[in-house]
């Protein structure tokens, strides 16, 4: 961004739309900018560099090398180990940069896996994944801490993530619930935090954005055990739950991209509520109160109900949305419309319906041509589903899919003059 | 936080780091040192770990015994007693949901229990042998041909035994260690 700026400032002073006095001035600026911060690129490779070098130590011992007497092989357990400590207490003590730090914290990293994972195949010590994985990330989180390194956080994500999908989706654990997770996670949450409150719009921060709803969205079906029935609301509930933090203003007001939060939760309801639109899937039969799923499922609908009720009190709900109230109609539907399968299917459709041309407002009133488009697309998918299970004539499929195809014509046009109109009225 | 304190958690954190895989070999070794060495019959099967590299998995031969009905759950940890049977090998015994007092145990878990036949199916846990990756397979498949052209089941595993806690040391194909059997 910035070079691209310096290099279009001959092009504005020799058009003289600036003087050389002021171009000299920008360049100035950025270039003492450029001196203040510090090298990212040379972080970024210095993290995918031990990445690398760790997965392949890691690789390397794996081959299990049985021509090396027992000590020998313990000490090799040991080295990556000693060797990641002393980069890692280095840069510590010498108060080294970013990218020494993110260095030496991943390969520390992938050296505690590696040494863990030696000294059990020396020792053919059996053992699940699952309780490897554990060991490896409660010796491996406080790195996040001592070191602020961003890169061992999402590290420790990632792994915290594949340790509840370990434990709850395997098929010798098939009835565990990984309930650690969520202790683990809420380690992590304290660098998140941190993130957001002072690299708000940091790439950094954006990742998370992206990588917490995904890391859960992941997870929450190891919630589930006997009653998969409530699964559907409990998804529900949580994108519903993205959603709404998404559209927190402080969320709200960054790039679209950033936002990991609206976009997941926003694509997570829709294809939710596709999936609930289909003739068969109200047909359920069973629902009890006492199970581990209700109590999720309430958990959800409070923590979204809270941010809802907190939204209103600091006056951010100024248009009506109806995403953010979805998850009421929902548990009010799941809990009444389980006996009766007609009200279920015909309520869907009609939300589903009503969110398209919601989506279409909003992307008509921010001018966001991707909004809009996403709503004629919620519509587009909405009138495909109904085209394999209904017993509608095809006269009347025909229609619809023609009025649909016309509308992303029309909505599309309508919106590229008014950005002309509005471009002009600027120039004048 | 001044850099001192950060330095000295890490130092903490260091020897935990060491001290988690340091207490686990100590804890192999001193089996090893002061346990029982016992012969169980076994057929290795070659699976592999994303981390910890190839292993044989190895199919106890021993894996019922004689037991009261006890409402077993899948899964359930059980000690089985052991002991050698006249041709060196071990047998088990018994089984129980408590500490035996006397004799070699191990510990082990519940498959399912057989109300007719009134035995109890288990598995020991001590089931992985990692080998180089390239001998693995061929551990398989040198069992295989060493079951057909010799003696019934000439292939064991050497377990070490304390305290119901076991080591597997090494698998023996025609009392020959299997990594050189396979060379051969």
């Amino acid at each position: 961004m910035i070079s691209k700026l310096v290099k279009e400032l001959p092009d504005l002073v020799t058009n003289d739309v600036i003087s050389q006095e002021i171009a000299s001035k920008i360049e100035q600026y950025y270039l003492s900018k450029q001196e203040n911060t510090p090298n990212r690129l040379f972080a970024v490779f210095g993290v995918l560099g031990s990445l690398l070098v760790g997965l392949g130590i890691i690789l390397i011992l794996a081959h299990n090398w049985d021509n090396f007497a027992r000590t020998t092989k313990t000490i090799f357990a040991f080295l990556p180990l000693v060797i990641g400590q002393c980069f890692v207490g280095f840069s510590i003590l010498k108060k080294k940069s970013v990218a020494w730090k993110e260095a030496s914290g991943t390969f520390l990293f992938f050296a505690i896996g590696s040494s863990i994972a030696l000294v059990s195949q020396i020792y053919n010590i059996p053992g699940n994944l699952s309780t490897y994985v554990l060991t490896w990330i409660v010796l491996s989180l406080p790195l996040i801490y001592l070191l602020k390194s961003n890169a061992v956080a999402i590290l420790n994500v990632i792994f915290i993530t594949y340790y509840a999908v370990e434990v709850g989706y395997s098929y010798y654990t098939i009835n565990e619930t990984p309930w650690l997770y969520l202790a683990l996670m809420a380690l992590v949450v304290p660098h998140y935090y941190r993130l957001l409150k002072y690299h708000k719009v940091a790439n950094i921060t954006s990742i998370f954005n992206w990588l917490i709803p995904i890391s859960f969205t992941i997870v929450l079906g190891t919630f589930v055990n006997d009653l998969s029935e409530l699964g559907f609301l409990m998804y529900l509930l949580l994108f519903s739950l993205f959603y709404n933090i998404g559209k927190i203003p402080f969320f709200d007001d960054q790039k679209l991209r950033r936002n990991g939060f609206l976009i997941f939760g926003s694509l997570g309801i829709v294809i939710m509520v596709l999936t609930m639109s289909f003739d068969g899937f109200w047909d359920m039969e069973r629902f009890f109160l006492n199970a581990q799923e209700t109590y999720i499922s309430t958990f959800l609908f409070i923590a979204n109900l809270g941010i809802l009720a907190y939204s209103y009190s600091k006056k951010w709900l100024k248009l009506f949305n109806l995403f953010q109230y979805l998850f009421i109609l929902f548990s009010a539907l799941y809990i009444l419309g389980l006996n009766i399968p007609v009200v279920g299917t015909i309520t869907v459709n009609l939300i589903v319906l009503a969110l398209g041309i919601t989506t279409i407002k909003i992307g008509a009133d921010k001018f966001h041509f991707g909004v809009l488009n996403y709503g004629l697309l919620i519509i587009t998918a909405l009138v495909t589903c109904r085209f394999f299970d209904t017993n509608m004539s095809f006269v009347i499929r025909g229609l619809l899919f023609v009025f649909v195809g016309l509308g992303f014509f029309l909505t599309n046009y309508i919106m590229f003059k008014k950005q002309k109109l509005k471009v002009k009225s600027l120039k004048n | 936080m001044k850099r001192t304190h950060i330095f000295i958690l890490f130092i903490i954190l260091a020897v935990a780091q060491i001290a988690i895989p340091a207490q686990m070999i100590f804890n192999r070794e001193s089996i090893l040192e002061s346990g029982t060495a016992y012969k169980f019959k076994t057929e290795p099967v070659d699976p592999s770990d994303p981390f910890k590299g190839k292993y044989i998995f190895l199919n106890y031969e021993v894996d019922r015994v004689k037991a009261e009905d006890k409402n077993w759950v899948r899964n359930q940890e059980v000690y089985i007693s052991i002991a050698n049977d006249n041709l060196g090998f071990v047998r088990a015994t018994s089984a129980s949901l408590e500490v035996p007092k006397t004799g070699d145990f191990v510990k082990a878990k519940v498959d399912w229990y057989a109300t007719d036949e009134r035995t109890l199916q288990f598995s020991f846990q001590f089931n992985e042998f990692y080998m180089e990756e390239s001998k693995a397979y061929n551990a398989e498949v040198a069992h295989r041909k060493a079951q057909r052209d010799s003696l019934p089941n000439n292939t064991y595993a050497l377990i070490y035994v304390r305290d119901g806690e076991a080591v597997l040391n090494n698998v023996f194909i025609n009392e020959i260690p299997i990594a050189t059997f396979v060379e051969e």
